[in-house]
């Protein structure tokens, strides 16, 4: 397998997070261009369906440690795993999704195999040398560098969203299963010796036609139900800035933004978001934004298609009796 | 118990920067910071000192200037302070920032007469947000690491941390010493009070050059390069709606949005 380029696909209960389909898409890209194969790595437990979805998804291989030990993300015996592949099958690149245990792994990596490694790349293209030009978002988003890696692999973390998955479709793709690697004790480092789950149900904020985020200016828990409301309404799903997380008013796995998911939704509702540039360069892509906000100063405005200014708790409510009146 | 706690000073956050004639980020004129991440990591730091016992070191690799940053850090909880000049190792990218950190790690514990146990970092900084300076310390210094933690407290010789992850948290253990990055917790880090701030302006901050550090010229030579800088495409603001009474701007919203078929 010389030649190619490591997709990594972090799998939650055996199911890959949706940045790992994402990225096998400009991987392809790339790999067209340079002949190289585009391999999808899953490092977990139970992923038989899981490879099969990531060859459906447009891998050209897969490469499959799955053992009990790899249940969960575990940093020390993860990062030698990746490691050991990389310098079994020497990847020209290798992506990894810039969830928060990618965000972990890549760095430890990166130093094992002491290459460089571009962070939260939201865009790539190859340039006129034939290395991997990655567009990364600095100074909470109102710069876009481009980073290049001199090194070998060249390493890149890639943000949730900022790529579409391909239209799955049944293929049949070379699996290689490789064997789990025993650390030594005094190599595990770390020990996970709790998991507490505080979300039960998914989200799926990329692959959303509608979003209704809620920010600071909701004001209250129970104020932010409204965003819900208003989002069941419309068969959508609930964003959030990363004030009402902080306050505990909606889990993290909400978060629209520098921090959390970027979305490109149909139709955006920004409700009690003053627009701040973190926030922003989650969502400006979107194809029609509604803000809502009683600032008529407030930078979310400057962006949004249809504006309105006024107290949230009153404008959600009225706007969702015209909505349920247009369809009575 | 001996911290070490690393900053970084950074462009004030708050302030929008984009580039300036010259294609360059345009943070002239803005106030420099600790990196608000960094000050998380402090707190935390502080809190646990104060909780058991020990002292906290601060480092900083950056110019002259960057001594604001650690006097700042001084102020609130840190009891000494280091500064790495970068003088030659302006360009460094997260690989050869951790590198000349590990080699910091070792100059300050001779100079301090004792290893450090635990380091803090803040989980990114507010400016390139790489977040890999951390874990990529940890893997130079060859000890434990966990990022993005949100709480810390001492267990069996060892600490015990509470890890935010996508879905909720973890509770890891590790032994020391040990590397951690730390996220936003609960509580806000603490103000310098006036005293406090005589009192750090008095503590001398030492400079170490990258002589002192012995570093290696190939290792401080960035493995990422950044080729481009641009700004994000602006979008076009559309209608906004402010009519005199709720009623009438509701009435107008809804006619628009209606005209426009978003419902």
């Amino acid at each position: 397998m010389e030649n190619c380029i490591f997709v990594v696909m972090e799998t939650e209960n055996g199911a890959v997070k949706n940045v790992g389909f994402e990225m096998i898409t400009p991987a392809k890209e790339i790999a067209a261009a340079k002949n190289l194969k585009t391999v999808a790595v899953i490092i977990g437990n139970d992923v038989d369906e899981a490879a099969k979805q990531a060859g459906n998804y447009g891998a050209d291989a897969v490469i499959t440690v799955d053992a009990p030990a790899y249940k969960t993300y575990a940093s020390d015996e993860y990062t030698s795993v990746l490691t050991t592949l990389a310098e079994k099958y020497k990847p020209e690149a290798i992506f990894i999704g810039a969830t928060p245990n990618g965000k972990d792994l890549a760095p430890r990596v990166a130093v094992k195999l002491n290459t460089g490694c571009a962070a939260d790349v939201t865009a790539m293209k190859l340039n006129d040398e034939g290395k991997i030009a990655f567009t990364c978002p600095v100074y909470g988003g109102t710069i876009l560098a481009e980073n290049v890696v001199e090194t070998v692999p060249q390493m890149a973390t890639v943000r949730g969203g900022a790529f579409k998955k391909a239209e799955p479709s049944e293929t049949s793709v070379e699996i290689i299963c490789e064997d789990e690697i025993t650390l030594k004790a005094e190599d595990i480092k770390t020990k996970i010796v709790d998991v507490v789950k505080e979300i039960s149900e998914a989200v799926n904020l990329e692959d959303a036609d509608v979003i209704v985020a809620g920010g600071r200016g909701m004001g209250s828990p129970e104020n932010f139900a409204l965003v819900k409301e208003l989002a069941d309404l419309l068969g959508g799903v609930v964003g959030a800035t990363r004030a009402p997380i902080e306050s505990g008013w909606i889990s993290r796995a909400h978060q629209i933004g520098q921090s959390g998911k970027i979305v490109a939704p149909k139709l955006y509702i920004a409700c009690g978001i003053s627009g701040a540039t973190q926030h922003v360069t989650g969502m400006v892509g979107s194809d029609y934004i509604i803000a809502i906000n009683k600032d008529e100063d407030a930078p979310i405005f400057d962006i949004a298609n249809v504006g309105i200014v006024g107290n949230v708790l009153q404008v959600i409510p009225a706007m969702i009796e015209e909505i349920k009146k247009m369809r009575a | 118990m001996e911290i070490l706690v690393c900053v970084k000073q950074v462009p004030d956050d708050s302030v929008k920067i984009g580039l300036n004639a010259s294609g360059a980020p345009a943070i002239d004129g803005v106030t420099m910071v600790a990196n608000a991440f960094d000050t998380y990591a402090l707190e935390m730091a502080t809190r646990l000192k104060e909780a058991n016992e020990g002292t906290i070191t601060v480092v900083a690799i950056g110019p002259e200037k960057a001594k604001d940053a650690l006097k700042s850090c001084l102020a609130v909880g840190a009891s000494k302070a280091y500064l790495v000049s970068n003088e030659g190792l302006e360009n460094m990218d997260s690989l050869a920032t951790s590198y000349v950190l590990s080699k910091a790690v070792s100059k300050i514990e001779e100079l301090n007469g004792a290893k450090f146990d635990l380091v803090f970092c803040g989980k990114e900084t507010t400016d390139c947000t790489t977040g890999m300076v951390g874990p990529e310390l940890a893997e130079r210094l060859g000890v434990g690491c966990v990022t993005g933690i949100v709480d810390i407290s001492l267990k069996d010789g060892g600490i015990s941390v509470k890890q935010e992850t996508e879905e909720g948290y973890n509770t890891v253990e590790t032994a020391i010493p040990a590397v951690v990055t730390v996220n936003k917790p609960e509580y806000d880090p603490r103000y310098p009070t006036m005293k406090s701030k005589m009192a750090a302006r008095k503590i001398p901050i030492d400079v170490i050059t990258g002589a002192d550090l012995g570093l290696e010229a190939d290792k401080t030579a960035p493995a990422v390069k950044v080729t481009a800088l641009s700004e994000p495409p602006k979008k076009q603001a559309g209608v906004k709606i402010n009519e005199k009474t709720f009623e009438d701007t509701m009435a107008k919203a809804m006619e628009v949005l209606k005209e426009a078929k978003v419902f």
